[in-house]
């Protein structure tokens, strides 16, 4: 058995070698580009001007990095994930295969969410837990909140845009989705606000990858909504996963690509399950504060 | 004959897939009337990157060293954005008819500035390269959805009818955008630089392969 196995550790080893190496280059890459570079920008100055504006807290004011971090980090890793797509002809009769190549792209992604982990530090600092702003939830539920707006949205957005530049052959598909997005998580809150106790509104809004679970009318009148944010970050870990298996999917063949498509109906039901104990978890109705 | 080809030219995959996307985000926006301020600038914003495809040429090396100019050429490629126009005004129908409280006047000015901006900004990029969509429509993106996006900006500048801001009106914006954007179509059209010719050889080429 030792006999057998001896010759794959050479390979393993230097596959391991291949990926980090291409990782590397990669983020290289990424943290010169700029459109991330104005997404951490504009995510510390949104932050740092927000310190002074308990109000918004964790309603408008959490919405900043998802935006920047989540969905310009999604625009960059799709013009990344593209940018070699010219090259591909030379780049495709090198011995790495497409799968191993997006996996470093993926790894990427490990940037934004440091950038992400970042903010959530220089959020705390400005708003620490327990304050008014937070709702009804406990401490540790609020950072749980906090978590599912800035951390987990940094890493998802990137993600996605890999999945997608590997997939989306049109250029702009990054901006259009952006927007959907941003529109779609408009009309899921909407719901919510005007029908706090709907279990069937709670589930759309945290059909999304990033939601409210608080609305602030004024600063004495706190609304805590429905839904568990430990499970919403579960649902939210869930879709990141897809869009990584989404992406290896991609020029994967043989052995890989049928353990990338299990892994992938797995994923998807994990994510369900998520998001139904998101959905039913937490309050049983809307927390007047 | 020469319009019939010129329009077959374009880009149209990319151009209706994104006007598919706003009219499906502002269908949502007519559905669901509490979330219309929200999503007819989403979808108008997207109108305005679908018109900055309209320039897109695949073929440029080749068209551009033919004897039709840009000013023909652009001008049958205009004819394009009635698309996206038609587009917004059915959805501002279909609000109508759903009875959504929106200062109609002003909307349909801001949903012809959002078109001319981006038609506009691909018209300036294409002095420079071939297939000006992509880039346009992600400046105009940016450009437009910083009001949304940012207070500090929404504060000063409203580039929707209803979205509320104490600066610059909605309508104030988009007559200023206008002016501008014709005067930014009428110079980029006519300053439009020739194809390069190699020193030396008479060899004409594309602006592409020689910047």
């Amino acid at each position: 058995m030792t006999t057998a196995l001896a010759p794959a550790r050479p390979e393993a080893v230097a596959g391991q070698a291949t990926l980090g190496a291409l990782a590397a280059r990669e983020m290289r890459r990424f943290v010169v580009n700029p459109i991330f570079l104005f997404a951490v920008v504009m995510t510390a100055w949104t932050t740092w001007d927000g310190r002074k504006a308990p109000a918004n807290a964790v309603g408008t004011g959490n919405w900043y990095p998802v935006i920047f971090l989540g969905g310009f980090g999604m625009m960059a890793t799709f013009w990344l994930s593209r940018s070699m797509r010219n090259s591909e002809p030379v780049v495709g009769v090198t011995p790495t295969t497409l799968p191993a190549r997006t996996a470093a792209l993926c790894a990427v992604a490990v940037v934004p969410f440091g950038c992400g982990v970042l903010t959530l530090f220089a959020f705390l600092h400005f708003h620490p837990v327990g304050a008014q702003v937070y709702g009804a939830f406990s401490p540790p539920a609020q950072v749980a909140v906090l978590v599912g707006q800035i951390v987990v949205p940094s890493l998802s957005g990137p993600l996605l845009g890999v999945a997608l530049g590997r997939w989306v052959r049109f250029p702009g598909a990054a901006l259009v989705l952006f927007l959907v997005i941003y529109g779609w998580v408009n009309v899921a809150t909407w719901g919510s606000l005007s029908h706090p106790d709907s279990a069937a509104f709670t589930a759309l809004r945290l059909f999304s990858p990033f939601a409210f679970f608080t609305y602030m009318e004024n600063v004495a009148d706190v609304t805590t909504w429905r839904g568990s944010p430990w499970f919403f970050i579960g649902w939210q870990l869930a879709l990141c996963a897809t869009a990584v298996l989404v992406a290896l999917l991609r020029g994967a063949e043989g052995r890989v690509r049928f353990r990338v498509t299990r892994t992938l109906q797995i994923v998807l039901v994990v994510a369900a399950i998520m998001l139904v104990l998101a959905a039913r978890g937490g309050f049983t109705h809307a927390v007047h504060a | 004959m020469m319009v019939r080809s010129m329009l077959r030219a374009g880009a149209w995959p990319a151009f209706t897939g994104v006007s598919g996307a706003a009219v499906v985000v502002g269908g949502c926006g007519v559905a669901f009337p509490a979330a219309a301020t929200v999503l007819f600038p989403i979808a108008f914003t997207l109108l305005a990157a679908a018109a900055a495809f309209v320039l897109d040429e695949p073929a440029s090396l080749v068209v551009d060293v033919t004897p039709t100019g840009p000013v023909p050429r652009t001008a049958i490629r205009s004819l394009a954005l009635l698309a996206p126009l038609a587009a917004g005004a059915v959805l501002m129908l279909a609000g109508a008819l759903r009875g959504l409280a929106l200062p109609w006047a002003a909307t349909g000015l801001a949903l012809a500035g959002n078109v001319v901006l981006g038609f506009a900004v691909a018209c300036v990029a294409r002095t420079r390269t071939g297939e000006p969509g992509a880039t346009a429509s992600a400046a105009v993106v940016l450009i437009l959805m910083a009001p949304s996006l940012l207070p500090q900006v929404a504060r000063r500048v409203s580039t929707f009818p209803a979205s509320g801001g104490d600066g610059l009106s909605s309508n104030t914006v988009w007559w200023t955008v206008l002016a501008v954007c014709v005067v930014g179509v009428a110079v980029s059209v006519n300053g439009r630089p020739l194809p390069r010719r190699l020193p030396g050889t008479g060899i004409t080429m594309g602006r592409d392969l020689t910047s």
